[in-house]
Parts: structure tokens; sequence; C-alpha cells
């Protein structure tokens, strides 16, 4: 049973940690007031581009770089459209998720199938060894490791720093950065791409560390699950690494209980996390967009 | 007389008819410019760009093509409608997908139980009842404890899409199959007929009625109007007296119904067995076309006409060129954002 549990919640790091990078980056983007759908499109990009690029130059840490600048450069458009033309964030993001996956069929087919070197386990020296914890927590590739401190930072960030106080007034009162002589699209703008790039570190780690793989459409409605989860984290960090790790235990039950001759129907599991959400939503009601930055509520309106 | 009175600038029933020609140049202008980053990133892929859309061309316009745009163009058309109407009032409906996934479940579930003359038309009617519940659920919350319907059709899309898998992978799996997981095909009585003389079934027929139905009722009818006042100015409308959440809930439950229908024809007409594939992301295609013709029905459903095209145009690019069939995402991705960014009036995002 322990065992079970172990599997479980090594599962759930193991998962989670490509979630919980797009949904960082999704959380940065909606804190500053702007919803991007294209999420899922960022997270295609950037396994594409780590993939590519760690078979290129033989280096995983080259291609989580490349997948930063990708998930960005896709950002970008949804950024232009929504900041500057004033288009409609819904569909800007839908379409710029079919860009998406577009882009990485044309240009992913010939990593289909081909192998490049990625993120092997690292069992931490001493903090490894201990019970439970170490398994569950320091046997992992380096890119969760580096994931451990995202949403503490962002967190930190968000509250503490002058950056962090103009991103959270963009999304909160825009005139308020007229008034001092800011320019709250330039903010916005750089919210998204660089909630892009985060989403797309985390498609390059399910690529390079995750599966091990390029193929069409590897991220599966990731992004989205991401959307979805700085709704139930209310916009706050640390609960989207909650909730990440909720995804990946949900993810992992199922083929644990497998392994062990029980059999349970995996998409039974999968809609919990969405129910679980809704659920939250029910309960809490007006109160949750109370909770949402002031400008991203009048796109919910 | 009602035109008067409805909310200006974004209804373009208002829109006086000059504005038409400077729309067209834009709508050239955005469709050129589309074509032109295409073609640039065909040549970073050693295609020759005269060639792919000449192909194209030459196999879009082909008796067999056309047949397959309108086949496609069905479910897209009633997807739509399932923006359009909730638009309306005001409601963003970006739960289309998961609406006609539990339209398909609906009218599967009967399809497995029922046989004979009745059972198409029993089908059509459970699906139409399950994507108007599946949307039902979002306006449920909206109307009671105001949660924004946006946030949870998104939601609900996952959930419908683990109902559909769950029912396949398991209770509903074709014993006989080859191990795939999908339901029994449908029998030939619970399918869709064709046309006389062509390979398209019968739910374009469907789709067009509900187009020009939805049509009618936003442009001649009292309910139409008193959508477009709630859409227009909630508050308003509270304080003339209409019933603002009944509103709300029948628009989105109408649309849900929409969506719904559109999952049965492309179960009853193209697929014939629930598989984890069914949708191609129909909801999300036919959000994009509502929000192209500025959710104005008719104009929609020559938008997902227009998107159906395209996507047939796909196949020829795998056929002809090489290149791998989801690639016309891109193109369709750079109309789209074409005419959203710069064929439009702004609205405030």
């Amino acid at each position: 049973m322990s065992d079970l549990v172990v599997d479980v919640l090594t599962g759930a790091v193991r998962g989670g940690t490509a979630i919980m990078f797009a949904a960082l980056g999704e959380t940065v983007s909606e804190r500053a007031g702007v919803v991007n759908l294209g999420t899922e499109g960022s997270m295609l990009v950037g396994a594409l581009a780590g993939y590519a690029v760690a078979a290129e130059t033989g280096s995983p840490w080259a291609g989580v770089a490349a997948g930063a600048v990708a998930g960005g450069l896709l950002a970008l458009v949804h950024a232009v459209m929504v900041v500057w033309r004033r288009a409609d964030q819904f569909a800007t993001g839908l379409t710029v998720m079919f860009l998406g996956l577009g882009l990485t069929s044309l240009f992913g087919a010939a990593y289909v199938g081909r192998a490049a070197p990625g993120f092997d386990p690292v069992k931490l020296p001493i903090l490894g060894d201990l019970p439970v914890v170490g398994e569950v927590l320091f046997q992992h590739d380096p890119v969760t490791y580096v994931s451990f401190a995202a949403a503490p930072l962002l967190w930190w960030w968000l509250r503490s720093t002058r950056g962090g106080l103009l991103l959270r007034t963009a999304g909160e009162r825009a005139d308020v950065l007229h008034v001092h002589g800011y320019r709250p699209g330039l903010i916005r703008g750089a919210a998204v791409v660089a909630g892009g790039a985060l989403a797309g570190i985390g498609g390059a780690q399910l690529a390079t560390a995750y599966a091990h793989a390029w193929f069409e459409g590897m991220t599966a409605g990731r992004g989205f699950i991401a959307v979805a989860l700085v709704i139930f984290a209310a916009w706050r960090p640390l609960w989207v690494m909650a909730g990440s790790y909720l995804f990946g235990a949900a993810l992992a039950l199922a083929p644990a209980l497998q392994a062990r001759g029980e059999s349970l129907n995996q998409f039974a599991l999968d809609a919990l996390p969405f129910l679980i959400t809704l659920a939250i939503l029910a309960i809490l009601g007006r109160r949750t967009l109370r909770a949402a930055p002031e400008e991203l509520r009048r796109v919910f309106t | 007389m009602t035109t008067q009175l409805a909310p200006p600038a974004t209804n373009p029933l208002t829109t006086p008819k000059a504005g038409y020609t400077a729309a067209a140049g834009r709508w050239a202008g955005a469709l050129a410019g589309a074509l032109a980053i295409f073609s640039v990133l065909l040549i970073a892929k050693g295609a020759n760009p005269v060639s792919v859309f000449g192909q194209m061309m030459a196999s879009t316009f082909t008796g067999a093509s056309v047949e397959q745009i309108v086949i496609k163009a069905a479910p897209l058309i009633l997807a739509a409608m399932a923006v359009v109407l909730p638009a309306r009032a005001g409601l963003a409906n970006v739960g289309g997908e998961g609406q006609v996934i539990i339209g398909a479940v609906a009218g599967a579930g009967v399809g497995l139980v029922v046989q004979g003359p009745a059972a198409l038309p029993l089908m059509l009617v459970a699906g139409a009842l399950g994507g108007a519940v599946w949307a039902g659920l979002a306006v449920a919350l909206r109307v009671t404890v105001g949660v924004n319907e946006a946030v949870t059709t998104l939601l609900l899309n996952y959930v419908a899409l683990d109902v559909m898998l769950y029912l396949i992978y398991e209770p509903w799996k074709d014993a006989h199959g080859s191990g795939q997981p999908a339901t029994p095909p449908l029998s030939v009585e619970q399918r869709l007929p064709l046309l006389s003389g062509t390979a398209v079934h019968a739910g374009i027929i469907l789709a067009l009625l509900a187009a020009v139905a939805v049509w009618l009722t936003l442009r001649h009818t009292a309910f139409g109007f008193r959508l477009a006042v709630t859409g227009g100015n909630p508050e308003a409308a509270r304080r003339a007296g209409l019933p603002v959440a009944r509103l709300l809930m029948t628009a989105m439950l109408l649309g849900g119904a929409l969506a719904g229908l559109a999952g049965v024809i492309q179960l009853a007409g193209v697929e014939f067995k629930l598989r984890p594939g069914l949708t191609t992301n129909i909801g999300y295609i036919a959000f994009l076309a509502a929000w192209l013709a500025r959710h104005n029905p008719l104009p929609a459903t020559a938008a997902a006409f227009l998107l159906a095209a395209i996507t047939v145009g796909g196949d020829s690019l795998q056929l002809d060129s090489g290149l791998p069939a989801a690639t016309v995402n891109v193109l369709m991705a750079l109309i789209l954002l074409a005419v959203l960014g710069w064929t439009a009036k702004r609205s405030p995002s």
C-alpha cells in the first residue's frame, strides 16, 4: 500500500512538471490581464524546438532554452493581436493554438522516431536516500529540480519586487500605470511572451525528459489543463504547484493500480481534476472571479 | 423598427451597405497577407508554393472534394450556430467541442438500444438533448452562482471527452470489433440518408435549415430582440423587466442542442461509430467560424464552408505535396489572425 502511495506521488511529480511550467506561464499572463488559450500551442512548439535542438546540438539544456524561445515567440503573436490589435482573447488564443499545431506538424515530421539526447533521472546525494521523500522528490530529471524552485520564485517575484508590482498593476488597474508614465500595453505584452516561454520550457521538459520523443500533438491538452489550473489555483503560484501535482497524481494512479493487477478506467480518473475544479467554482461562485485580476474580469464578462 | 433599437456598432445588421466594399477590400488584403506568410513557410520547408497552391486549388474544386467540403461544413455550421445564438445574449460558449461530443455520445447510446425506423429520429433528439444538458450545466452555474460560462464550458469539454473515452474503452466497446476502442457500427437504418446521386448525407439540409432558423429568430422575432438587448446591456434589460436569467438559459440550451445535433450528424452521417478522434476539433473550428463572421448566422455559415474547404485542402497537401495534413492548420490560423486583427473595427478586449 505504502508502495502504491510512493509510486503515485512520484508519478505526480513526474507527470505534473510540464503542466506546472505551462500553468505558471499562464499565471504570469493572466495576472497581467491576458488569457492565453494559445498556451497549448506554446507547449507544442516548445516541445518540438526542445527536442529538435537537443537532437542537433547534443545538449538537452540547449533544447530547453530553444523551447523557451519558441514558446515565447508563438505567444508574441497572441500578445501583438490582443494588446495592440485588440482582438478577442479567446478567439485569438484558439487560433494561436492551431498555428502551433500546424507549425509543429510542418516542421516536426523529420523528428518523429528520431533519437535525441535527453535528461535522465539524477538521484541527489543524501536527499535522494531519504525514505519515501527521497524517492518521491529527489530522484528526478534536472529540469524537475529547477521546477521546484520556479513556483516559490514566481510567488516571491510577484509579491515582493518592483517588476511583480508593475505586472500586477497592469492586470488590476492599467490606468494607474498610465498616470505614472508606464505603458501597460508593453508590460502586458511582455507578460504574455514570458508566459509563453514558461509554457515552452514545459513542452521541452515533456519531450526531452518525460517522453524522450517527439510526436504530433504530444501535449494532448496539457496547455488547456494549465489554463483551467490557474483558475483552480485562484491565480496563486503555490496553488498552481499543488494543482499540477494533483493532475499528475490522477495521471499516475491508474497505471500504478494496473501494475498491481487492479483494473481501473483511466478516463474516470482523468475527469476528476476537472470535476474538482468545477466543484470549487460552483462552491465559491462569484468569489472565484473576485480573486481574479480586475482587468481579467472584463475579459470574462 | 427593431433595427433602430438594436445595439449599435457591433450589430452589422445596422451597418450601411456602403461598408461592404471596404470590408471586402480588407478581407482580400488579409487573405493575401496570410497566403504570403504561408508561402514563405513552404519555401523554408523546400516546397514550391505556386505548385502547392495550384494543386490545392485543382483538387479542392473537383466534384469529390466539393462533396467533402459540404460534408465537413455540415457539423461546423451547426456548431457555429451554437456559438452565435448565446453570443447574441452576451455569452461566450467555448464548449462547442464538449457539446458535440456529448451529442454524439447520446446519439450512439440510443443507437445501441433502439433499432428500426424510429432509431434515427430518436438519435437526433437524444443528441440535441445531450448537447443542451451539457451547455445547461455551464449556464446553470452562470445564472445561479455567477460562475463565468467561458471557463466552465472549456472545462466541460475535457469532462465530455473523458466520458466518451470511458464509454468506448469499456461498457460500450464493440466486443466483435478489431480491438480498437469504438462502439459497434450503426445499422444502415440508423444512418443518415444520402442526398440522391451524391456522397453527401442529409445532415447538411438540417444544418442549413438551422442556420436560416437562427437568422430568422435573431432578426425577426421578439425573442431575438430580447436576446440582443440582454447581450447589449444586461442591466438595462433587467430594468426593462426582461427575464434575463431565463433568456440566458434559453439561448445557451438552444445553442447546446444545435452543437449536440452536430455531434449526431457526424456520428450518423460520417463516422457510424464512436471513436476517439470523432470530433476532429469541430467545436473549436466552429467557434472561430462564428468569430470570423462577428456572430452573424448567415456569414458564419459561409465561414464554416470556407474553413471546411481549407481542411479539405489539407488532405490534398498530404497527397500531392507530401506535407503533413495538419500543416493546413497554419494556413487556417494565418487567415484567421489576419481577419481577426486587421479587418474589423477594434472591439474592446
